[in-house]
């Protein structure tokens, strides 16, 4: 069963259907193999609303709003002017800060998805006007958006430290080293993709010209206070910021600066409705699919194929990380976490494995997944909100997903990259 | 992304007479509920933790009612995209293909998503029978949950239609549709949603 | 024949060493094969309900406190101070209680759904940040609990203010302080960190959690004797095993989290310090009646009933 559902999946989606559609006829296929017939398929509807049910996916359209009304509005360009007048004259400068912004932002918002909006609606057309090319740009969001899963705080640590008694505490600063290798690794490519590619710098602006920009951020700067300040101070949870920045955004904009009217606010909030929806059918069509290969316990019978009971550690962790990185190449993270820990927990025990280091090896898996093709939220969250072709919106990203897969064997070989810190704090 | 220079060219549905006005009504309501489910999310989570900070009282429905409309939203949301051609897809092979077998596959695709909706919206009207059956209720709210799966049988139906009549568009037309209003190519710009 | 078993936990949970426990004894006694479905490879619990209600699955274990929203009596499960929390008179009520295998059976077979058992999961405790002796201590904590009006109305008893939060937020909402308490059965406050990020744990006897396992009816009717036999007889085991298995759980899990956090404060409520929470949990009561009416006020009669049977 699972062959004829792959091969469906992978013509229709090469044939150009809309993406819900392989998905969803993958989906159909195994229910009606699984259970004889049509009998059962409302339970694929049932799949579908479980899907876009959770909690924490009610901050996607909320970051989106907020991202919106400030990307119309004028607080998105005076907080990014305020950041060239400092580094705008430095190669590749733009480049590390959206890379850095995307992982602060991502890492408290925890959402990736919504991490690919609010940094990517404002900076990406700044860095097109810098002369960065379209394929990078995009790359670039998307990547170091997915950092973070690895930064506190982690949905993705904390279901596997639920599912697998692992401490949150400590995968939560064990995942704190490999998101700042990674960090390092794509600002590294930025500076060098800038000094190739000939990216130009602007002129090195004074002071004043700074203390001027900075002066007109004032007001905007109350967003990373609402962020930051409200979710790590005990005010807000992440969806609570993400409403309060709505608030704040609305404020600013239409009466503060008055460069929005009410009615610009209908059709931004409309356009977040179309975006949300868009991206949503598909983790929707994705929860369904899962459920089939769940419930057929596809995952035991190909792992007992592998012959994993046999391995010593190291073979272990490739087995989990080659694992993870196909499951969540085509359903979402969260999924994946759930069905697949369960299953590896015992064979983990076995060969007396760091369940922490475990735990960091697989939210890396999941981050590198959901960047990466065939189906992958923060890509389709790209292609949904700025307006590009699949084929453009992964052009880019290979070189990302070499950088990511060599952060992950490096992490095999040497653990200390995520234990360090933990067991500084906790041996 | 968008300018509001967009609104002033607001869908027309290319169905004849009754139908249309049905299809224009419908695609104004979707709109109507993309915005206002969006806009009603923000209000009721703002409220929620003003309510918690100044009156140390939480709402107990906000969560339960967050999931109604990111439900609304989504379903509205589907017809919505296809009207407008903005489902996501791959097209990398079929962009290099002729086009003449472009029109083809173009009318096979908007066919077979068109039966999908459509068998979708059939099993979803089953699923909302066999919740209402068991009586079950929203423990906050306290009301059936089967009323908040109202619209995803019409948000599947209205999809399906959208992209039948892409296929008959594709049929009777010179031109490759991606959607009812939207020629294939992503230089759709000119019609802003 | 293949069986699907899903519930509500992970494996090593409660309800999954049942589970294992129940697997174990019908493959070692039947020809049968029972695979099992841990937490969330299924779904939310409410869509695995469903899915037994539908046949999909054979076997669905599922807490009476979810089971509210389709059963509304169920959640007498949930009125504070009902269950003993002497483990013996517990024990002896979940074994012989006419409240369950009678009025629940009946309810449940109403689903679609043959009742095999129900049993306890372990003392529900409070796990908060400052210590709490009384309801004045919970003043002004935002408690969270479960969305379902009785819990709500429970901690607005006891004083705090109750907060409904998703469970995937609760981790975050206790660490950056949004919430400031939660409650659940010791072992999940072992199991899922919670002391990571609360300081005390509190014994307010008020409740011990209590869960259901429960068979497709049409599947099961449509079984023979012999197989309905030793359904009922891996059940039996699985109950027996499980009461066992709690006994030394509770002093597993403080152990274990004594280890891993020594500063963990460890309060169990005096009777007078019970007292006012008892008090104030009347009204939790009569807020039940009124949910459910006749028929709530039915069983909880019958359940006081079974319970003075047990305390003999
Ligand atoms: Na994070
Ligand atoms: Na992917």
């Amino acid at each position: 069963m699972a062959v004829k559902i792959a091969t469906i999946m992978i013509v229709l989606l090469l044939a150009g259907f809309p993406m819900m559609v392989p998905l969803l006829l993958g989906a159909f296929y195994g229910f009606y193999d699984l259970f004889n017939g049509f009998g059962k398929m409302e339970f694929m509807v049932q799949q579908m609303l479980a899907g876009i049910r959770p909690a924490s996916l009610i901050a996607v359209p909320m970051f989106i709003l907020a991202a919106e009304i400030m990307t119309r509005g004028q607080s998105a360009n005076r907080l990014i002017d305020l950041v060239m007048k400092f580094i705008g004259h430095i190669k590749g400068g733009l480049a590390v800060s959206t890379a850095t912004a995307c992982t602060l932002f991502g890492a408290v918002s925890g959402s990736t998805q919504a991490t690919v909006v609010a940094v990517g609606s404002p900076l990406r057309p700044r860095m097109l006007e810098a002369g960065y090319k379209d394929s990078f740009v995009l790359a670039l969001i998307i990547n170091a958006s997915d950092i973070a899963f690895l930064i506190p705080p982690s949905i993705g640590m904390i279901i596997y430290g639920v599912i697998s008694s692992t401490s949150i505490s400590e995968l939560f600063i064990a995942g704190v080293g490999p998101g700042l290798l990674l960090l390092v690794c794509f600002s590294t490519y930025s500076i060098v993709y800038a000094t190739i590619k000939g990216v130009p710098t602007e002129p090195k602006a004074t002071w004043k010209e700074r203390w001027m920009s900075a002066r007109k951020a004032i007001w905007p700067l109350g967003f990373p206070v609402i962020i930051v300040g409200g979710i790590y101070g005990g005010i807000f949870s992440p969806t609570e910021a993400a409403a309060a920045c709505v608030l704040y955004a609305l404020i600013l904009e239409i009466i503060v600066f008055k460069s929005l009217k009410m009615a610009d606010i209908y059709s931004i909030a409309k356009s977040t409705g179309l975006i949300t929806a868009v991206v949503f059918i598909l983790v929707g069509a994705g929860a369904a699919f899962s459920w089939v290969i769940s419930f057929a316990n596809i995952p035991q019978e190909i792992l007992s194929s592998v012959g994993i009971d046999d391995m010593g550690p190291k073979g272990v962790l490739a087995v989990i990380s080659i694992a993870f990185f196909i499951g969540c190449m085509f359903v979402d993270p969260i999924v994946v976490i759930l069905v697949l820990v369960p299953i590896f927990v015992p064979v983990v025990e076995a060969v007396n494995l760091d369940p922490v280091l475990v735990g960091t090896i697989i939210t890396l898996q999941v981050a590198i997944g959901s960047a990466t093709p065939p189906f992958g939220c923060d890509i389709f969250t790209a292609i949904a909100v700025f307006r590009r072709p699949y084929m453009d919106v992964i052009r880019g990203i290979f070189p990302f997903t070499v950088i990511l897969l060599f952060v992950s064997a490096a992490l095999i070989f040497f653990p200390q990259i995520a234990l360090f810190l933990r067991d500084l704090a906790f041996r | 992304m968008a300018s509001s220079e967009g609104e002033k060219k607001q869908y027309r549905s290319t169905l004849p007479g009754f139908l249309g006005t049905l299809d224009t009504f419908i695609s104004r309501f979707e709109a109507l509920i993309l915005a206002g489910g969006v806009i009603l999310m923000a209000a009721n989570t703002v409220i929620n933790v003003v309510c918690r900070f100044i009156f140390q009282y939480s709402i107990f429905f906000t969560e339960e009612l967050n999931r109604i409309l990111i439900i609304l939203i989504t379903f509205a949301g589907i017809g919505y995209a296809a009207r407008y051609g903005r489902h996501i897809r791959m097209s990398a092979i079929f962009d290099i293909l002729s086009p003449r077998l472009r029109k083809i596959l173009m009318i096979a695709i908007a066919i077979i998503t068109a039966i999908t909706m459509f068998a979708l919206c059939y099993f979803s009207i089953g699923y909302i029978i066999k919740v209402a059956s068991s009586g079950r209720i929203l423990p906050s709210l306290q009301i059936p949950v089967f009323t908040i799966f109202l619209w995803v049988p019409v948000g599947f139906f209205v999809t399906g239609i959208q992209y039948a009549l892409t296929a008959v568009k594709n049929i009777t037309e010179k031109d490759i549709y991606l959607s009812t209003h939207v020629l294939e190519g992503y230089d759709d710009d000119e019609l802003e949603v | 024949d293949t069986w699907k078993y899903a519930f509500e936990e992970a494996i090593t949970d409660v309800q999954g060493v049942f589970a294992t426990k129940f697997k174990e004894e019908l493959e070692k006694n039947t020809d049968h094969e029972v695979q099992l479905y841990p937490y969330g490879t299924l779904g939310e619990s409410a869509d695995i309900m469903e899915q037994a209600q539908a046949g999909i699955l054979q076997f669905v274990d599922q807490s009476p406190g979810f089971t509210g929203s389709l059963i509304p009596e169920a959640q007498v499960f949930f009125v504070p101070y009902l269950l003993p929390s002497d483990t013996k008179e517990l024990n002896s009520f979940f074994r012989n209680s006419k409240a369950i295998n009678e009025n629940f059976k009946d309810l449940y077979a109403q689903q679609n759904l043959e009742l095999l058992t129900m049993f306890p999961e372990g003392e529900v405790v409070m796990t908060t940040k400052e210590e709490v002796r009384s309801p004045s201590d919970l003043d002004e904590v935002k408690f969270r609990v479960m969305t379902n009006p009785l819990l709500v109305e429970s901690y607005k008893a006891f004083g705090a203010t109750p907060t409904p939060l998703p469970w995937g937020e609760v981790y975050g909402g206790l660490q950056t302080n949004i919430i400031q308490g939660q409650e659940n059965p010791l072992f999940f406050v072992d199991s899922t960190k919670m002391y990571e990020v609360t300081d005390v744990i509190t014994y307010a006897g008020h409740n011990n959690f209590t869960t259901a396992v429960m068979a497709n009816k049409e599947f099961y009717d449509g079984l023979s004797d012999e197989d309905k036999k030793a359904i009922q007889a891996a059940t039996d085991a699985a109950f027996e095993y499980i009461l066992d298995y709690q006994k030394g759980l509770s002093e597993q899990a403080i152990e274990n989290i004594k280890k891993a956090k020594p500063d963990m404060k460890v309060v169990v409520l005096s009777e007078e310090e019970r007292a006012p929470f008892k008090a104030a949990a009347a009204t939790v009561e009569e807020k039940f009646i009124e949910m459910t009416g006749d028929s709530g006020k039915a069983i909880l009669e019958q359940m006081k009933a079974d319970l003075k049977a047990a305390m003999k």
